[in-house]
């Protein structure tokens, strides 16, 4: 065998030398020189010029690759335009969910000197729960805040760069300066100082800095407090203490757990170096429910998230760690995914002109699924010209589909209208158990919510409310409810029958619960129960009439809107919910992957005969790895390496007969081990049995 | 000036210091040669650095304090010295003659200050003193640092060393013979005392001045008494604790409440009685400092609420359903013997009543033996018994063992979870490293709702990983360092190697609330978890 082949049968590519545990060792052919660093390539500064090119390429055509340029272009310019408003309405949710702590944190570092705590460091403990991230903006908003009154700044120090004091003591210093400076700053102010050469980690320089700067708030910032060596943490915070007189230091921790369990694992003389107060920042869920309902429920919508999809965004908020960035940002990806794999989303651009959609484009519309509810409505209603129109003429198709796109759209927009109505509505309830929004939209989208108990419990709720409540609800009736003809009498009778009560007491219907009486009678020593109405005012009698009204209009709404969206003809362009893309990508599974690659290798691999992909047997063709780890798998927790060498070896002899070359079977063997020690799947078992090897990573765990 | 002199200056600002001032004053007499080194030690909190400030401020004498603890090296601790040395004697601007004002060693630091003090001008060449504060808490210091600092005043002579320590010094720890030391005892009761009430009584408003002056002292004393004298407290926590009990003792007088002999002349005995839930109560929790101070009662007749356990806005954080899970199964994995782990978390055998027999006999005795811990753990504790660490029985129930937890096991059933803290209720005591597929294991087994089919959706693994990093960040979960030593601990280290071991970090209670949360019994997995 000439060393290529060999090198071909061991799998030996370049690139793999970086962990190779075995190889077969080849000097370097003179003239010719592999392992030459490639030439450093010259960096091209990305001009202006580029960009329109690279833009355009970023969609690729669709429709077998027929899709007019225009058309890429328009998925790609309203996929931009649309995700850079939702983009604009998520951060004024996140601001605005921040904004009471910031305040409040804002006036703590503001109010609070050494003096105020005892000589202990000004600490604010910031709580955050699962809501990781929101502390990082909380971070930048208070030093954005802090740097352009010229009061100090935020220093934040992550548990990653305190690996010791000197380091974490060097990146406090560096990035207070950095923070005002910039990075020459920092460099000139290390050689611009007079007198002798400082070390980088000497708090003097910071000392020298702050009387510089006539700095008030110097604040660090500890993001991970929990992660933090609490030796190193003590050390740090004593240090601290020790310059307190001369830097204004103002600490800030942030805490995932809670501040009791944080406390008790710090030492005692590291706690009593602190004071101050605890914060709390509002809990992700929350946040998370507040940007769904503003990206669903946007009066200007034009695409709206599936059900599919909204459960699995729902589940992963729910029950895993995850920010409200990451929840956006995978609703973004889902967005994303809709214009660029679905040709029909560029119906959702500005430009209608009919020559963007053509031949494929039309095509594709007839076979749409909605398309032909839509023809086979049409037919039972009695009107086959009508298809027969649909099918040859395009032009017409195209009319009826933007007209059909509008029309779907209101009928989305209403719904989640509804949605927030029912919403609003049971707030009112004095169950424990509230649906949120996004419950609400999961059913509202399956085209359940019609039907289903929350509406009757709604309905209910509206019975029972006194007119003050009443008139709340009525101010934020849905423009299309309230714009009624019904609706509108109703409200003016509303308003006289409020004129005209004699004082401003509230007015109850007869569901109201204080309205009806419990009588009790005692009939032949058995008590009774009878449940009477209490004499009504005549207003109240009134007001009653007004509520049947509004609760039968209700009704008749909730009925009209709330259908199916996906009975809706062309709800593919504005609907999207495949919930493949995203959960493949956003929780993948390499675990299985790899042991799939393990345990059946031609999966993955294209074999030269096809008896090889159809018996699942181990053979000598599959990869080395693969056959190890297959024979890995028959083992119990030890392993004697020099049985599976055996076993091994079998595989080989029996395919190969005399002609096998023990020597580089024994290669394959050591490259194979190598290999699955890196995967991390076998360990060198206990000092006693050396000869064995025990087993660290079990199938379908 | 004389010593007495200086000592009767500082003493009005600084009481019942007078022999030390006295001693340091001669000592530093600018006059009188001095000696080479001097050693001052003392608890923190008595006055030392103060004092020693006072004396040679008040002398004149020229002199440079360093503060050891703010120096991070070894060599920053010389640099800073020597520079402290040049601004002290004003030769700042002349740094570069004298090293470079770079200084990496005593040996250097010996000529370097000799140089500079002998560049001082005739009339200013006298005594110079150099303090080396808390230089016994020097970080990185190596071994010989403190008896070389202690040479420099031999080897110059108009320099004195002071070092100040805050533990009491071993006999002969500088190497050296005769060096004088002065010692900072702690307070006395008598001194403590008058101290706080040489400083002016905290203002009460409506309260009159002549009933404070009369009370006043009485409850100082009685503090000390209850409070300071048995957890020896520092002034500072005294002066503390005072000024926060004050408002509240004489609060029944300011608000006008009749006294319990009738009319409204309360005298000290009286507020004593009223006020015995407040020292209770309060001055406990007073003596514990706490990062967040609870918040003190605007008005006394809140007190009793106050007591009240506290609403639940300090309530333990909750965690997203899946890390529950995960956190749930490695504390299961971390507190059921290995061995036993067929027994509890296979599959196979859960339904059926033999097994579950089994399982609640191995519970209860696993039980027995935790309590068997317990009771030798406290023999342990107890000064005459050694302590034989490293052979601690592992789960073999020994006769004995059993015998003996038989015959406590029903008066000590809460006195197990009540000890540590760390564990749960009542299990086997430590929580124990485990592997994480055995994690993954415990986790299919506990897992309260099962994937319908297990084929189609495999693999939960993959996601456990993330959300064990997030656990591990928050030190729930921890890797156990083991035979790696404390080299794990660096919080920037995140690998995670197969073999690696993991080891629950928090309490038992929690968990088991978390995990109730979701659906899951702990205790009906747990070995000696329910009964």
């Amino acid at each position: 065998m000439d060393p290529d082949g060999l090198e071909e049968a061991l799998d030996l590519s370049r690139d793999r030398s970086q962990y190779q545990g075995v190889y077969i060792y080849q000097p370097a052919k003179p003239g010719k020189s592999a392992n030459e660093p490639p030439k450093k390539r010259r960096k091209v500064s990305s001009t202006g010029a580029q960009d329109p090119k690279s833009d355009s390429q970023q969609f690729i055509p669709l429709l077998n690759g027929e899709e007019s340029a225009e058309g890429v272009q328009q998925r790609l310019n309203t996929y931009k335009q649309l995700w850079s408003e939702q983009e604009q309405k998520i951060q004024g949710i996140l601001e605005d969910v921040d904004a009471g702590v910031l305040t409040d944190v804002l006036s703590f570092v503001r109010e609070t000197s050494p003096q105020t705590c005892n000589g202990c460091i000004p600490t604010a403990l910031v709580t955050v729960g699962s809501n990781v991230s929101s502390l990082s903006r909380l971070l930048s908003r208070l030093n954005d805040h802090l740097t352009s009154s010229g009061e100090g700044g935020v220093v934040v120090l992550e548990s990653g760069d305190a690996t010791n004091l000197k380091n974490s003591l060097k990146n406090v210093i560096r990035a207070a300066v950095t923070n005002t400076e910039g990075n020459d700053g920092y460099q000139k102010f290390l050689t611009d100082r007079a007198g002798p050469r400082v070390l980088g980690y000497d708090l003097d320089l910071l000392n020298d800095y702050v009387q510089r700067k006539g700095t008030k708030k110097l604040v660090i910032a500890l993001r991970d407090s929990e992660a933090f060596d609490p030796a190193l943490l003590t050390d740090l915070l004593s240090l601290f203490q020790s310059w307190l007189d001369r830097i204004p230091f103002t600490i800030l921790l942030g805490i995932s757990t809670s501040v009791e369990l944080f406390e008790t694992r710090l030492p005692r003389s590291c706690v009593s170096l602190l004071q101050g107060k605890h914060f709390e920042v509002q809990d992700a869920g929350n946040c998370v429910d507040r940007i769904y309902e503003a990206l669903q429920t946007n009066p200007n919508g034009k695409l709206w998230i599936g059900r599919n999809i909204t459960s699995t965004l729902f589940e992963r908020a729910s029950d895993y760690f995850q920010t409200p960035e990451a929840f956006s940002r995978m609703v973004k990806y889902a967005c994303m995914s809709h214009f660029f794999a679905n040709p029909l989303s560029a119906l959702l651009g500005d430009s209608k002109r009919p020559e963007l959609f053509q031949g494929r484009f039309i095509e594709a519309i007839r076979n749409l699924p909605s398309f032909r509810m839509y023809c086979e409505d049409l037919v039972e209603a009695g009107s086959p010209m009508e298809v027969r129109n649909l099918l040859e003429n395009d032009r017409h198709l195209l009319e009826e589909v933007f007209n059909h796109l509008e029309i779907g759209q209101q009928r989305m927009r209403d719904i989640f209208q509804a949605v927030t109505l029912i919403h609003a509505c049971l707030q009112h309830t004095q169950g424990t158990k509230k649906s949120t929004v996004s419950d609400l939209s999961v059913r509202a989208l399956a085209g359940e919510l019609g039907e289903s108990q929350v509406v009757d419990d709604m309905l209910a709720t509206v019975r029972a409310m006194d007119s003050e409540k009443l008139e709340g609800v009525l101010a934020t009736l849905p423009a299309a409810l309230s714009n009624d003809s019904t609706l509108a009498e109703l409200k003016t009778d509303f308003g006289t029958l409020l004129e005209t009560r004699p004082d401003q007491e509230l007015l109850r219907s007869e569901y109201n619960i204080n309205s009806s009486v419990t009588k009790t009678t005692v009939v032949q020593q058995r008590i009774q129960l009878s449940k009477g109405k209490a004499n009504l005012s005549g207003q109240d009698l009134e007001y009653t009439k007004i509520i049947d009204r509004l609760v039968a209009a209700l009704q008749e709404y909730f009925t009209e809107i709330l259908i199916r969206p996906q009975e809706l003809f062309m709800h593919e362009a504005f609907l999207f919910d495949l919930r493949n893309p995203l959960k493949d990508n956003f929780a993948p599974r390499p675990r299985f992957a790899i042991e799939r690659a393990m345990g059946s290798p031609f999966d993955y691999l294209i074999s030269s005969s096809d008896a090889d992909q159809s018996q699942a047997k181990i053979s000598a063709k599959q990869p080395a790895a693969a056959i190890l780890y297959q024979l890995y798998l028959e083992s119990g927790a030890l392993v004697n390496v020099h049985d599976l060498w055996q076993a091994f070896l079998a595989i080989f002899e029996s395919e190969e007969g005399n002609k096998c070359d023990e020597r580089i079977v024994m290669a394959l063997f050591y490259g194979a081990l190598s290999d699955l020690k890196m995967f991390g799947m076998v360990k060198n078992a206990s000092r006693k049995k050396a000869d064995h090897l025990a087993k660290s990573a079990w199938l379908g765990l | 000036m004389q010593p007495v002199d200086v000592a009767r200056s500082l003493s009005a600002q600084w009481p019942c210091r007078e022999v030390q001032t006295q001693q340091l004053a001669t000592l530093f007499n600018p006059h009188l040669p001095s000696s080479p080194t001097l050693v001052v030690h003392g608890i923190s909190a008595t006055c030392k650095s103060t004092i020693i400030r006072g004396v040679l401020s008040t002398l004149e004498v020229p002199h440079a304090v360093v503060r050891s603890s703010e120096c991070i090296t070894g060599r920053h601790l010389l640099t800073k010295i020597l520079w402290n040395t040049l601004e002290a004697l004003g030769q700042k601007d002349e740094w570069e003659k004298f090293g470079k004002g770079r200084c990496e060693h005593v040996s250097s630091l010996a000529v370097l200050l000799e140089e500079c003090l002998a560049t001082r001008t005739p009339e200013k060449r006298g005594k110079f003193v150099l303090v080396l504060d808390e230089i016994d808490r020097q970080r990185e210091a190596p071994p010989t640092l403190l008896s070389a600092l202690a040479r420099l005043g031999e080897i110059i002579p108009s320099l004195c060393v002071v070092l100040v320590l805050s533990s009491t010094p071993r006999p002969m720890f500088l190497q050296n013979t005769a060096v004088p030391h002065i010692s900072f005892p702690p307070y006395t009761r008598k001194e403590a005392i008058d101290i706080l009430l040489a400083s002016p009584v905290p203002t009460v408003e409506g309260l009159p001045d002549e009933s404070s002056y009369h009370i006043y002292p009485h409850f100082v004393s009685t503090v000390y008494d209850t409070l300071i004298g048995p957890t020896v407290g520092s002034i500072p926590t005294f002066r503390a604790i005072c000024q926060r009990l004050w408002p509240q003792f004489v609060a029944p007088v300011v608000q006008g409440e009749s006294a319990p002999g009738g009319g409204t002349d309360w005298d000290f005995a009286r507020l004593v009685v009223k006020n015995r839930v407040l020292f209770r109560h309060q001055g406990e929790s007073a003596l514990v400092h706490r990062i967040v101070p609870e918040e003190s009662a605007a008005s006394s007749k809140t007190i009793r609420t106050q007591f009240a356990p506290k609403a639940a806005s300090s309530a333990l954080p909750h965690l997203p359903y899946f890390s529950t899970l995960i956190l749930t199964s490695a504390y299961l994995a971390s507190h059921t013997p290995q061995r036993l782990d067929t027994i509890f978390f296979s599959k196979f055998s859960s339904s059926s009543l033999s097994a579950r027999n089994k399982r609640a006999h191995h519970r209860r005795r696993l039980k027995v033996l935790s309590q068997a811990q317990a009771e030798e753990r406290q023999a342990a504790n107890d000064p005459s018994t050694p302590n034989k660490k490293g052979k601690r029985s592992k789960t073999r129930i020994t006769k004995s063992t059993l015998s003996s937890a038989f015959a406590t096991s029903s008066a000590t059933t809460s006195a197990t979870g009540g000890g540590g803290g760390i564990t749960g209720p009542s299990t086997i005591l430590t929580a124990r490293p485990f592997p994480l597929e055995r994690l993954l294991a415990v986790y299919h087994a506990v897992d309260p709702n099962p994937p319908a089919n297990p084929i189609h959706t495999p693999a939960v693994s993959d996601q456990i990983y993330a959300e064990l990093a997030t656990l591990r960040r928050l030190r729930l979960v921890v890797p156990a360092s083991g035979h790696h030593g404390g080299a794990s601990m660096g919080s920037g280290n995140t690998s995670a190697d197969a073999g690696e071991k993991w080891c629950v970090n928090v309490s038992g209670d929690w968990i088991g609330e978390l995990a109730k949360g979701i659906g899951v019994e702990v205790g009906e997995w747990l070995a000696g978890g329910l009964d």
